[in-house]
C-alpha cells in the first residue's frame, strides 16, 4: 500500500478530520504507519535514532545528553528489548576521536527507551561533540557547550516558543541551528495536544486529542519528526520550560480530579522521555521540578520559570502562578542576585495586558490572573533593588516589548525590569486585520507597552555583553517553507543600570503595528 | 520481601482522619496526611469497602490538604540474589503494587509511582499506578489494586517511591486514599 500526501491531506480536508484517514486506526503495521506519517509530513533519523539527540541543561562541568531508541517512532510499543543497552561518547571534535568522557546506560521501556546522560567533569566554556551508540547503530554527532566561569565578555543565545505542527514547517529552528548561540531557551507549547485540524494546512496532526501515556509518546514523535527541531537541538544545549499545551489548554497542574491527574502524569513523563532534562535529585518523576537557576560566567543569571505544575485557579484572591515554594525560590534568588544580567524564562506574559483602553484583561490564563502573587513578586524585585531584570516569554504567537513596572495602572510606578514577548516558531497568530485594529488599542489601553507586532513568526536572539542587553527578533519569511530565509525584524536594547528598553534606530522603522515611540 | 517501609500504614502516629505531621518510614513532601482507621466510618472506607483483603487497620489518605506528598528512598541490596551484580547482569526485575481509592463518585485520588535511580540518582525506571477514577472503582467508596512490573535495569541502585494524594473540588477532606503498598524485586529465573 503506498499513501501519497496529497491524497492523504486531500481525504482529510474533506472529512474535516486526520484521524479519519489516520491509518493506525486501519490496522497498518508500523511501518506502513510511518510511511504515512512521512507522507504527512513527517521524516526521521535512521532507526533506532529516529528522534536525533540532544543536550541540555548545561552547566560548567556538565551537560545532560539525550535521545531516544524508538525504530518506529510512532507505533505504540518499539519493537525492542526490555532495556537496551546505549553507549554514549564525548569528544573535543566532531570526528570523536579525542574522547574525553564515555559510557553506557540503560534504556529502559519503561521510560520510553529514552537516556538521559549527566556527563560530568568537563571543562567551562567549551564545546564538546557527542553521539550514541545501540543496537549496532550509531546515532547523529551533536554538539554542545558548558557554561563558562568566572568573567565574560559576551553571551548570545536563542528563545524558541509555540511550535504547532500543523501550522507550518519549522524553518526558525533550522535558523536557529546555524545561530552562533551558547544555547537556547525554549519557552513552551513545544506540542499541542490536540486532534487534526483538517483544511488547507501544510502538515497535521495524526491522531485524535492525546490523553494516554503512549498517546503523548506519539505526539512528541511526530513532532520530532521535524528534521529542523532535530537539528536545533543537535546543534546548541537547551534550557527548558513548559506551558499550557504540554498537557492541555490552559490547564491548572494542581486543579481536576483523577482522570486529569492520570492525564497529567502521562503527559509530564512523556515530556521529560523527549527532553535533554536534568531531573533527580530532591524530585521524583513523574513530577519532574523544571525550575531553577543558573549562571552563565559572571554575565547572566537565568531563572527558569515553571508556571504550570503549582498553578491555582485563576482569578482567585489568594490565587498563584509559582505556587509557595517557587514563589520563595525565586524571591530568594532575587535577596541573593549577583551583580549580572538576570534573565527570566517565562512561558506566559508577565506585563499587564488590556485589549482596549476601559477594558478588562485579555487573558487572565496569564500573570493577569494572578494578581496579588505578580504584585507581591514585582514589589520584591524593586524593595531588594534588583537591577537588569530582563524576562523572556513565549504563549501569545506575537511580539511585544514591555516596561515592567510595579503597578502597571500607576504610570508614576517604578519600572523594575524590560519583557521582551517573542514571535511563535509556527503557531497562527490573529490576522493582519486584527493585528492592524489592536495594535493600536492595545497601545492606548497598556501605558507600559512599547512595541507590537503580530503578523510574523521566528524566534528571538539575544546579544548580552557587560554594557547592554540586545534582542534581535528574528524572522522567517514564510511558514510553509521548511527552508525559508531569515530576516531581523527589529532590534531593541536595554542599557546596563538602566531602566527600559529602546529600539535601535537602524530598524525603528520596519513594520510593526504599534510601537509606542 | 517487601522493601517498603510501613506501606501499609499500620506504624507510628494515625488512627483518625485527623493529618498526622510525621509518618513512620515516609517523609511527608508537602501537605499533611491522615492514617485513618478502617473503624472511623463517617463515610471513610470501613472494613467492608472494597479493599486489600489483610488490609489491618488503617490506610493512608490526603488528609485535609489539598495536594498530599509523601516520598521514601529504598537503597537496593547490595548483595544477595537480587544485588548490585544481579541488578547490573540485567537478572532482577521489580514488582510495585498498591491497592489507591476514593470516596464515591469524587475524583479526588491516590498515585503511588517508584523511580529507579542509578548512583548519580538520574533516573532509570519508572512506574506510575493510579490514581484511580471514580469510574474505575465503580462510583463506590473503597481502594482496588493496582500494580506494575518490569526489569530493573543495569547500573540501578536505589528506587524512589512517591505517595501524592489530590483534592478536588471545594471539600476540605482529601479522600484519595492508599494502602498495602509494596516493593518486591525478583530474579528473572523466578519467573520462569
Amino acid at each position: 500500500m503506498k499513501l501519497n500526501r496529497r491524497d492523504l491531506l486531500k481525504a482529510a480536508s474533506a472529512v474535516g478530520a486526520l484521524n479519519v484517514v489516520w491509518p493506525l486506526s486501519a490496522g497498518l503495521s508500523p511501518a506502513q504507519a510511518r510511511e504515512a506519517a512521512e507522507a504527512l509530513g513527517a521524516q526521521f533519523d535512521p532507526a533506532p535514532f529516529t528522534l536525533g539527540v540532544a543536550s541540555g541543561d548545561p552547566l560548567t562541568t556538565s551537560v545532560v545528553l539525550w535521545t531516544r531508541i524508538a525504530p518506529d517512532p510512532l507505533a505504540p510499543e518499539q519493537p525492542l528489548p526490555e532495556v537496551v543497552e546505549v553507549e554514549w561518547v564525548v569528544a573535543t571534535d566532531r570526528g570523536l576521536r579525542r574522547v574525553v568522557a564515555r559510557g553506557k546506560a540503560p534504556a529502559s521501556a519503561t521510560l520510553g527507551h529514552s537516556v538521559h546522560v549527566p556527563v560530568g567533569g568537563l571543562r567551562a566554556g567549551t564545546h564538546y561533540y557527542y553521539a550514541f551508540r545501540a543496537l549496532g547503530k550509531t546515532s547523529r554527532v551533536g554538539r554542545t557547550r558548558t557554561a563558562p566561569s568566572g568573567r565574560i565578555s559576551r553571551v548570545r543565545f536563542a528563545a524558541a516558543n509555540c511550535q504547532a505542527f500543523h501550522d507550518g514547517y519549522y524553518g526558525a529552528h533550522r535558523a536557529i541551528a546555524r545561530e552562533d548561540v551558547d544555547f537556547v531557551v525554549h519557552l513552551g507549547d513545544y506540542i499541542y495536544e490536540h486532534g487534526p485540524v483538517g483544511g488547507d494546512h501544510v502538515r497535521d496532526h495524526d491522531s485524535p486529542e492525546i490523553l494516554t501515556l503512549t498517546d503523548y509518546r506519539r505526539r512528541h514523535a511526530l513532532y520530532k519528526g521535524d528534521a529542523s527541531l532535530r537539528e536545533a537541538h543537535a546543534a546548541h544545549p537547551w534550557f527548558l520550560t513548559w506551558d499550557d499545551h504540554e498537557v492541555v489548554n490552559d490547564y491548572s497542574g494542581t486543579g481536576g480530579g483523577a482522570p486529569m491527574m492520570q492525564r497529567r502524569a502521562a503527559a509530564y513523563q512523556a515530556w521529560y522521555e523527549h527532553m535533554p532534562h536534568r531531573d533527580g535529585g530532591e524530585s521524583a518523576l513523574p513530577d519532574p521540578v523544571i525550575h531553577r537557576n543558573r549562571r552563565w560566567g559572571d554575565l547572566l543569571e537565568l531563572s527558569v520559570l515553571d508556571l504550570r505544575s503549582y498553578r491555582s485557579a485563576q482569578n482567585l484572591p489568594g490565587g498563584t502562578i509559582l505556587g509557595a515554594d517557587q514563589k520563595a525560590w525565586l524571591k530568594q534568588n532575587v535577596d541573593r542576585a549577583p551583580d549580572a544580567w538576570h534573565v527570566w524564562a517565562n512561558s506566559i506574559m508577565l506585563s499587564q495586558l488590556r485589549g482596549r483602553p476601559g477594558g478588562g484583561y485579555m487573558f487572565t490564563d496569564q500573570w493577569d490572573g494572578f494578581l496579588a502573587e505578580r504584585k507581591e513578586v514585582l514589589d520584591h524585585v524593586h524593595k531588594s533593588g534588583l537591577e537588569d531584570l530582563v524576562v523572556i516569554t513565549g504563549d501569545w504567537h506575537s511580539a511585544f516589548v514591555d516596561d515592567i513596572r510595579t503597578d502597571f495602572d500607576d504610570t508614576a510606578s517604578p519600572v523594575v525590569g524590560t519583557e521582551f514577548t517573542a514571535h511563535s516558531v509556527t503557531s497562527g497568530a490573529y490576522s493582519a486585520e486584527w493585528n492592524a485594529a489592536n495594535g493600536p488599542l492595545m497601545g492606548k489601553a497598556n501605558p507600559h507597552l512599547k512595541y507590537f507586532e503580530g503578523n510574523r513568526y521566528g524566534y528571538d536572539v539575544y546579544e548580552v555583553t557587560p554594557e547592554r542587553f540586545t534582542t534581535h527578533m528574528r524572522v522567517i519569511e514564510d511558514r510553509r517553507d521548511p527552508h525559508s530565509p531569515v530576516s531581523t525584524l527589529t532590534t531593541f536594547h536595554v542599557d546596563r543600570g538602566a531602566v527600559g528598553s529602546y529600539e535601535d534606530p537602524a530598524t525603528k522603522k520596519s513594520p510593526a503595528q504599534y510601537r509606542r515611540d | 520481601m517487601n522493601l517498603v517501609v510501613n506501606g501499609d500504614a499500620e506504624a507510628g502516629p494515625g488512627g483518625t482522619a485527623e493529618p498526622v505531621e510525621s509518618v513512620t518510614g515516609w517523609k511527608v513532601t508537602q501537605g499533611a496526611p491522615a492514617l485513618v482507621g478502617y473503624d472511623v466510618g463517617g463515610g471513610y472506607p470501613t472494613p467492608s469497602d472494597p479493599g486489600p483483603a489483610r488490609r489491618g487497620s488503617r490506610f493512608f489518605s490526603g488528609g485535609t490538604s489539598e495536594r498530599t506528598a509523601l516520598m521514601q528512598d529504598v537503597q537496593l541490596p547490595r548483595k544477595g540474589p537480587t544485588g548490585q551484580a544481579a541488578v547490573d547482569a540485567g537478572r532482577v526485575r521489580y514488582t510495585v503494587g498498591a491497592w489507591l481509592g476514593g470516596y464515591a463518585a469524587q475524583e479526588d485520588g491516590a498515585r503511588l509511582s517508584v523511580e529507579f535511580r542509578d548512583r548519580r540518582g538520574t533516573p532509570v525506571a519508572l512506574t506510575v499506578l493510579g490514581p484511580v477514577t471514580a469510574g474505575e472503582r465503580g462510583g463506590r467508596t473503597g481502594l482496588v489494586e493496582r500494580d506494575g512490573e518490569a526489569a530493573v535495569p543495569p547500573g540501578a541502585r536505589s528506587a524512589r517511591l512517591l505517595l501524592v494524594f489530590t483534592r478536588t473540588g471545594s471539600g476540605t477532606s482529601n479522600d484519595g486514599y492508599a494502602d498495602a503498598i509494596s516493593l518486591t524485586l525478583s530474579t528473572a529465573g523466578d519467573w520462569s
